[in-house]
């Protein structure tokens, strides 16, 4: 293996790499206090609750703008899904009927599933299991 | 005056070089970076059998001509989506599964909205899991059907299995998979009974952000993401390095919320009362005990695991009530366990050689 105890590149990484490590480290045993816990559930709390404050003041903005907001934007996007989801189904019993009329034998979806007879293959000779 | 031992003097023009070029290099694919978008993930052909809100059900199509009798169900871990063992061609681990012959379905989950914040874990339990089970033993034409469960998705195969011992789960596969909460320090720490206030926080934001998620996982390694944009920006000329990167990110970026009383649930039952570990657990007024799990279960745990650590995920084993049982540790974390090289190398083919002669 090359020694690289003067390559400047790899010393440059080895640094960023222990200063990861050390700082993950020190941060690790501070985040492991309970001082730690009590202020960050107090900032998060009070996030969260100006979040709420925030997202329900942007809305009503939006409507007075006659805009969607993000709640009917994502509304839209669940009819969608719902519509996705139920064409997958119809597709599914298409591709089902299909295979059991023999329609399209040649297609893909509907090629006739392999049989189910497949056996692990056979251990080296003289390897234990 | 002679050169410090290591240092080559003839090889420093070469070096010189090599690290202008790089250099120029950077500078070319770092626009690249910013211009294009990363490689297609989660691409292995794939047919969605079913939809119902937060769940997805796929099928993936066989790719062998003769394939095990007992189908796989994976099931997804509900913080992230399923692409995470479906990278690209070649480090798909769905893809080695079906070139290993076995017939793939996963349980993965979309983002639930917010009328879904009610959904609790007797949804994801006693509904969904079932509901799933029951569409591949229709598909497949099989009874017996073994459940692969990823860090979270784990415990909620270990409870589905706890529930219904008596079947149709055949075998049990649990990646990184938490049981004794206690020993998740960090996560402990951020979810301090006397400080944190779960029940205001629920009803003050409904699903819990992906964002927050997010921020308690880059707090476990709070320099992380620093540094590793620093090593994208050595490695940027690297094509292979950057492709790999682009993808873990984005699969580590692209969080889930969380349901809002199924975060309840878990902070209550799991985070502070560690009823999975006591074996006092119970899903919609049923009991779930892991000593009531019969089936073979192997357990596959990452070494440098900084999300579940080792101490987390060792009673496993040892408190399900299943003769067949084994745990494997490998190198690696808690995602390069399950995808990268060291999965293709190391975990891949044990689950291969430990699963073939349980599915037939």
């Amino acid at each position: 293996m090359a020694d690289n105890s003067n390559d400047p590149l790899a010393l440059w990484q080895k640094m960023i790499g222990e200063m990861e490590k050390g700082f993950n480290t020190f941060a690790n045993q501070a985040m492991a206090s309970p001082q730690f816990s009590k202020a960050m559930n107090q900032a998060g709390g009070v996030t969260a609750g100006a979040q709420k404050q925030l997202g329900e003041l942007m809305e009503k903005y939006l409507v007075s703008m006659n805009l969607p907001s993000r709640a009917q934007m994502i509304g839209m996007a669940e009819r969608l899904q719902s519509i996705e989801g139920q064409l997958n189904e119809i597709k599914v019993l298409l591709l089902q009927m299909n295979a059991i009329s023999g329609m399209t034998q040649d297609s893909v979806a509907a090629a006739p599933k392999p049989p189910r007879t497949r056996r692990p293959p056979p251990s080296p000779p003289g390897e234990q299991k | 005056m002679n050169a410090p031992a290591g240092l080559d003097l003839a090889s420093i023009p070469d070096r010189i070089q090599s690290e202008v070029q790089r250099a120029i290099q950077r500078s070319i694919k770092g626009v690249e970076y910013f211009s294009t978008s990363g490689p297609s993930l989660g691409s292995t052909p794939k047919d969605i059998l079913h939809v119902r809100g937060t769940m997805n059900l796929y099928h993936y199509r066989p790719i062998e001509h003769e394939i095990y009798r007992v189908p796989i169900l994976i099931v997804m871990a509900t913080t992230n989506r399923g692409y995470i063992l479906d990278m690209v061609p070649g480090q798909s681990f769905i893809e080695f599964l079906l070139k290993r012959g076995y017939d793939v379905y996963m349980l993965d989950w979309a983002a639930p909205k917010p009328e879904e914040k009610g959904l609790r874990m007797e949804d994801y339990v006693l509904d969904f899991i079932p509901d799933c089970i029951r569409r591949v033993q229709q598909d497949s034409g099989e009874t017996d059907v073994t459940v692969i469960g990823y860090c979270f998705g784990g415990v909620l195969s270990l409870l589905y299995g706890s529930i219904f011992a008596d079947g149709p789960m055949k075998n049990l596969i649990c990646f990184t998979t938490p049981i004794d909460f206690r020993e998740m320090k960090l996560f402990q720490n951020f979810a301090d009974k006397r400080y944190f206030d779960v029940d205001r926080l629920i009803d003050s934001v409904g699903n819990v952000p992906p964002e927050m998620i997010l921020s308690s996982f880059e707090m476990l390694r709070p320099a992380s993401r620093a540094a590793s944009q620093v090593q994208l920006w050595e490695n940027i000329w690297n094509d292979e390095f950057v492709k790999s990167y682009r993808m873990f990110d984005r699969w580590a970026t692209d969080t889930l919320p969380l349901a809002g009383e199924y975060f309840r649930d878990i902070t209550k039952d799991l985070m502070w009362d560690n009823k999975l570990y006591n074996g006092t657990m119970s899903v919609g007024g049923r009991l779930a005990d892991i000593a009531d799990i019969k089936v073979p279960i192997l357990h596959a745990v990452a070494e440098h695991d900084h999300i579940v650590p080792y101490d987390a995920a060792k009673p496993l084993i040892a408190k399900v009530g299943s003769t067949d049982k084994e745990e494997v540790m490998l190198k690696g974390g808690h995602v390069s366990l399950v995808a990268g090289a060291n999965a293709i190398r190391r975990l891949w083919p044990k689950l291969d050689s430990w699963l073939g002669g349980r599915s037939i």
